[in-house]
């Protein structure tokens, strides 16, 4: 741990350093209207000029079930046709949480990751990713215009990454012991849920906030909270109140997918949060297993692949952000984590035709509807100019709080 | 050449170099001693000490409110934030309460075990019943604390299954859980101290209690525990601080339950500098309990 | 042996200091020994056995033993290392059980008691005191186990160091003490318990030869003064002379031989005792025809042999003599051992005490022929090598 702690410091210092010389001290003066707002402008990197020939490897740091290579299933293989094709041999390594996806990149030792809302923009203000040349990005223009520019993903209108997908963090249950089938997350938080002790939780500060807030948002309307991710004060201690009224309940908190899918297997959680890929991994287990999405809405995540500022590789990284939104691999990708792919021309690709219907990948309705993660800041993400909104750190320090 | 023999020291030529450097070494004690003791004093001020006051320095660095980067701003908040949260120091108490039982626990399974290993097992038996003890730390960590995840699991585990019969429910994931597996791992850090402490005890000494009168379980009390009691104390300072740092069995069977080294693994990544300021309270722990430890006087026989 | 120890007085010869007086008066004073059927001995063995392992790599340490030791006696158990002689000790001390046979102490059957119930006492080897108590606790410890009053075992305690000379010492630990005060601190906290029998496993062992002799006579004359029944373990032959009433002179797990002191040396019954118990010098088959004129194995202790120069005038008629060849002159400073090869064919020790001669004297009785000659009274027959259980 202490090694650890040691390594830790050199790579913040190193991060740090750009961070220092690139954005200096707080303005205020900007107003950015959906990213950063009142922030300084992050660090200006400048975006690869064009694609050459393949450096021979690719790091990708990715979500499980985002860079199969056969070994999760023989027929799940998207990987080795990627390196047939370019000759970019790809080493993958699954991350769990989104904090460890920004403590790993920076330093050059991934070249792509598939950040969430909930770490990309850190990172392109911290220097970790660098923005994207659309123009060498194949598949960006058939990329609906709803994903695009949003605050996960874009920074003054400046693209820092392809999009891949997006999906809700649903509600998972099994079938033999969540009767009747619920569709209202009052079952995790309701104090008299049958389910006390079998309740799962994401163990994640951005995500497990967020989601009270959601579930606040329709019951406790006098809140009004209008995002989620945008909680003065009021709204941020109702938030953590609900979240430790519910702690007795949860039997475990899951931060890695492998133990989420056996805890919902072995039924030593019966309902809570989750992926869909979960679902999908526990039900070829022929586990009793179902997912919802509750009529309260949901938390969601919107994917994007990002450079790393320090990319070795960066023309294979490119080449492996247009092979992985082709659409074709877009459709396997999408139907595999069951998610909504971002590029819509896989809607026609998938082996299940409604998969796009069902996963909404082209209602703009829809998505405009899920709270995708974002990062908090003291200036409101929902446009408040009255209050002051906590900022990542609290949540990050409240959930550890929570947790301890 | 300068590693000349000095006057008064006749190496024969043809001599080879180690042998002719020996030989020089031979009259110099202090140059031997320096060159004995150089590499282990680099070691712990460079590796160890230097990792422990980057430790704790960075306790006192800020983190961007919004990125949550390291800034080199010195701040008091973290440690504020340790001190000032009651549930820090719940689950300060927690970590100890759990490190003590483990420690409780392998000293209870440990003695006997010991016991039988030095003093009733045949001789030619106990080198044997050693390797039995070790076999163990040779299986990877992660799949014993597996194995003991299949063990306690709720429901479908052995244990739980073990007790069904008697009407009562295995204990599940949590402490209870977290305390067995770590006393499982550890156990073998408690039996060799303690085996080698009996094994140093001589018999007759045992012999002389019985034959003084006393009986098997004063004997025990009197005699075998004072003078196993150093060896129990190193293997203690084992399986405290052992336990004190784990996290990895608290993720996997201990339920919800988070232990100091959990909550700076949950935030080494988002706020490192409150993680090593949560990091230090294992830190002043161990301090503590080897201050304690050595009070008792039990370091100096080691 | 006086089965009355109350009325045994204090020989100062046998003295240095006064140890032994008042370790008696510690240990008699207070409480009057037991009522004791002399009849029935203190110990009783029969059949007795032990064997260590099984199956082909069994070794039979105790094979049938019988022996009655009297009360208040000073029994040594002696013999080689491996001979068997610790084993039975510590099967009377409980530390083994037994094989086969039975154990009786004061006539109850023990056999099959833990070392607790067990009203004998050891004194170790190693001298076993516990590292972690003070000299006054490892005396007091078998008090205090049997639940004697503080008031009670610490004069008690108090008195059993006075009698070893340590009184002074008892704040020290075991650590802090030489090798003889080790000795008797253990010897006192064996004997504070008023045991019925006090076993002894070679505890001069580690002795320096000094210390050694100076123990040996105190501890014959402790163990006058308490009248305890003393069971004594050596390898030491001199030892066993020395200080017993009677010796078990053990081989191959069994007793040889079972007399007293004179008994043993003077009339060995095997060969194996002979040549245990002092230096055998033994003449059998055609050498004893040939100098004895009579079969049969025969021993001559070594000092009752003379030796004259060949062209020196013969001795007495009755005396018997044989003419040899010095092989060896070993100077022992107050003696000296001649190896002389008999003509007849066999070899003797002759040891003749340096009266007039000095080390340069006897060496010129190397190579020299010589004449030997003793009183035949002094011819022991020993049971002849073939026949007898331990031929070695």
């Amino acid at each position: 741990m202490l090694r650890t702690a040691h390594v830790k410091i050199a790579t913040a210092a190193a991060g740090l350093a750009l961070l220092a010389s690139a954005c200096g001290t707080t303005s205020g003066g900007g107003t950015t209207p959906s990213a950063g707002g009142g922030r300084a402008k992050p660090p200006s990197l400048k975006a690869l000029g064009s694609v050459g020939a393949g450096e021979g490897t690719v790091n990708i740091l990715a979500w499980a079930g985002y860079a199969e290579d056969g070994t999760t299933d023989k027929t799940v293989d998207w990987v080795t046709p990627f390196e047939k094709e370019t000759g970019c041999q790809a080493k993958v390594q699954v991350a769990n949480t989104s904090d460890e996806m920004f403590e790993k990149m920076g330093s050059g030792t991934f070249d792509v990751v598939s950040a969430s809302g909930d770490s990309s923009l850190r990172m392109i203000y911290a220097g970790k990713v660098a923005p994207v040349n659309t123009a060498l990005l194949t598949n960006y223009a058939d990329v609906p215009a709803f994903e695009k520019d949003q605050n996960w993903n874009s920074v003054d209108s400046v693209a820092y990454g392809m999009p891949h997908g997006w999906g809700a963090q649903l509600m998972a249950y099994r079938t033999d012991k969540v009767k009747p089938a619920p569709d209202s997350w009052s079952v995790v938080w309701d104090p008299g849920s049958p389910y006390k002790g079998a309740i799962t939780n994401y163990d994640s500060p951005v995500d497990g906030i967020a989601a009270a807030a959601v579930y606040l948002m329709s019951t406790k309307p006098d809140l009004a909270i209008k995002n989620p991710y945008a909680l003065d004060q009021k709204q941020f201690d109702a938030a953590i109140a609900l979240l430790q009224q519910q702690k007795p309940a949860v039997g475990t908190y899951w931060a890695s997918y492998t133990d989420a899918q056996k805890a919902l297997e072995s039924g030593t959680t019966v309902v809570g949060s989750t992926w869909q890929i979960i679902v999908n991994l526990a039900k070829a287990d022929k586990a009793p297993v179902e997912s919802v999405l509750p009529k309260e809405g949901a938390t969601g995540w919107a994917d994007t692949w990002m450079v790393d500022a320090k990319s070795p590789h960066p023309n294979c990284a490119y080449l492996w952000m247009n092979w992985e939104t082709k659409p074709d691999v877009q459709a396997q990708i999408a139907e595999w984590f069951g998610e909504a792919p971002a590029n819509t021309k896989a809607c026609a690709l998938t082996t299940d035709k409604t998969h796009c219907d069902t996963y909404h990948a082209q209602d703009e309705a829809y998505f405009s509807k899920l709270w995708f993660w974002s990062t908090p800041q003291s200036d409101c993400l929902d446009g408040r100019t009255d209050v002051k909104c906590l900022p990542y750190s609290q949540w990050s320090k409240a959930w550890s709080s929570l947790r301890s | 050449m300068t590693a000349l023999p000095p006057a008064g020291t006749s190496v024969a030529p043809g001599v080879p170099a180690g042998r002719r450097l020996s030989a020089w070494l031979s009259g110099r004690p202090r140059v031997r001693l320096a060159a004995l003791l150089a590499p282990p004093a680099i070691w712990l001020t460079l590796v160890y000490l230097a990792a422990l006051l980057a430790l704790l320095t960075t306790a006192f660095f800020s983190v961007d409110e919004f990125t949550n980067a390291v800034t080199r701003t010195l701040t008091l908040s973290n440690v504020r934030d340790v001190v000032s949260d009651p549930a820090y120091l719940r689950a300060s108490a927690r970590t100890v309460g759990v490190a003590a039982a483990v420690t409780a626990l392998c000293t209870v399974i440990a003695i006997p075990m010991a016991f039988f290993m030095a003093k009733v097992a045949p001789a030619r038996s106990r080198g044997l019943l050693v390797a039995l003890v070790l076999t163990p730390l040779w299986a990877s960590y992660l799949v014993k604390v597996y194995a003991w995840q299949a063990m306690v699991q709720p429901g479908s585990g052995v244990i739980a299954w073990v007790l069904r019969p008697l009407g009562v429910d295995g204990p599940g994931y949590g402490l209870m859980a977290v305390v067995l597996t770590l006393t499982y791992l550890w156990l073998p850090y408690m039996v060799l101290p303690v085996y080698a402490g009996l094994e140093r005890l001589p018999d007759s000494l045992v012999d002389a209690s019985a034959d003084l009168g006393a009986g098997p379980w004063r004997t025990f009390r009197n005699v075998v525990l004072p003078l196993a009691y150093p060896s129990i104390v190193a293997g203690s300072v084992f399986t405290f601080s052992l336990s004190l740092g784990d996290y990895i069995t608290v993720q996997i069977v201990g339920g919800k339950a988070q232990l100091l080294a959990n909550i700076v693994f949950a935030n080494y990544a988002a706020n490192l500098p409150f993680a090593a300021a949560i990091a230090i309270i294992p830190v002043l722990i161990t301090v503590a309990y080897l201050a304690v430890v050595r009070r008792t006087g039990a370091l100096d026989n080691l | 042996m006086g089965t009355e120890p109350v009325t045994m007085r204090w020989d100062p010869q046998l003295s240095g200091p006064r140890a032994g007086r008042r370790l008696y008066g510690a240990l008699v004073s207070t409480q009057p020994q037991p009522d004791v059927d002399a009849a029935r001995p203190a110990i009783r063995l029969r059949g007795l056995r032990k064997r260590f392992g099984t199956g082909p790599q069994a070794v039979d340490a105790v094979a049938g033993v019988d022996l009655d030791v009297r009360d208040g006696e000073f029994l040594t158990l002696l013999g080689p290392s491996g001979s068997g002689k610790t084993t039975v000790l510590r099967l009377i001390a409980g530390f083994e059980l037994a094989t086969a046979g039975t154990i009786e102490l004061g006539g109850v059957d023990v056999t099959r008691r833990a070392p607790f119930e067990r009203d004998v006492n050891t004194v170790f080897q190693d001298y076993a005191l516990f590292p972690h108590m003070s000299v006054t606790d490892n005396v007091g410890y078998g008090l205090r186990v049997r639940k004697v009053g503080r008031a009670e075992r610490a004069s008690r305690t108090q008195e059993a160091l006075d009698g070893v000379r340590l009184g002074h010492l008892g704040d020290r630990r075991p650590a802090q003490l030489s090798g003889g005060q080790r000795q008797r601190v253990a010897l006192a906290r064996a004997l504070v318990n008023r045991p019925r029998v006090l076993l002894l496993d070679e505890p001069l062992g580690a002795l320096d030869l000094k210390l050694r002799e100076q123990m040996q006579v105190e501890l014959k004359a402790i163990q006058r003064q308490v009248g305890i029944t003393f069971v004594f373990v050596t390898h030491d032959q001199e030892e066993a002379l020395t200080m017993s009433d009677r010796i078990a002179v053990f081989d191959g797990g069994r007793i040889e031989q079972l007399g007293s002191a004179a008994d043993v040396y003077e009339r060995p019954a095997t060969p194996f005792v002979a040549g245990f118990v002092g230096t055998s010098n033994l003449l059998s088959g055609a050498a004893a025809e040939q100098v004895l004129g009579r079969s049969g194995t025969w021993s001559v202790r070594p000092e009752k042999i003379r030796l004259d120069l060949d062209d020196e005038p013969a001795a007495e008629a009755h005396d018997r003599s044989a003419t040899g060849v010095v092989r060896e002159v070993v100077y022992v400073g107050s003696a000296t051992r001649f190896v002389v090869d008999l003509d007849a064919g066999a070899s003797l020790v002759a040891l003749q005490q340096n009266v007039q001669t000095s080390s340069s004297d006897v060496d010129a009785y190397r190579g020299r022929r010589v004449r030997l000659h003793w009183d035949p009274r002094h011819e022991v027959q020993v049971a002849d090598p073939a026949t007898a259980p331990t031929a070695h």
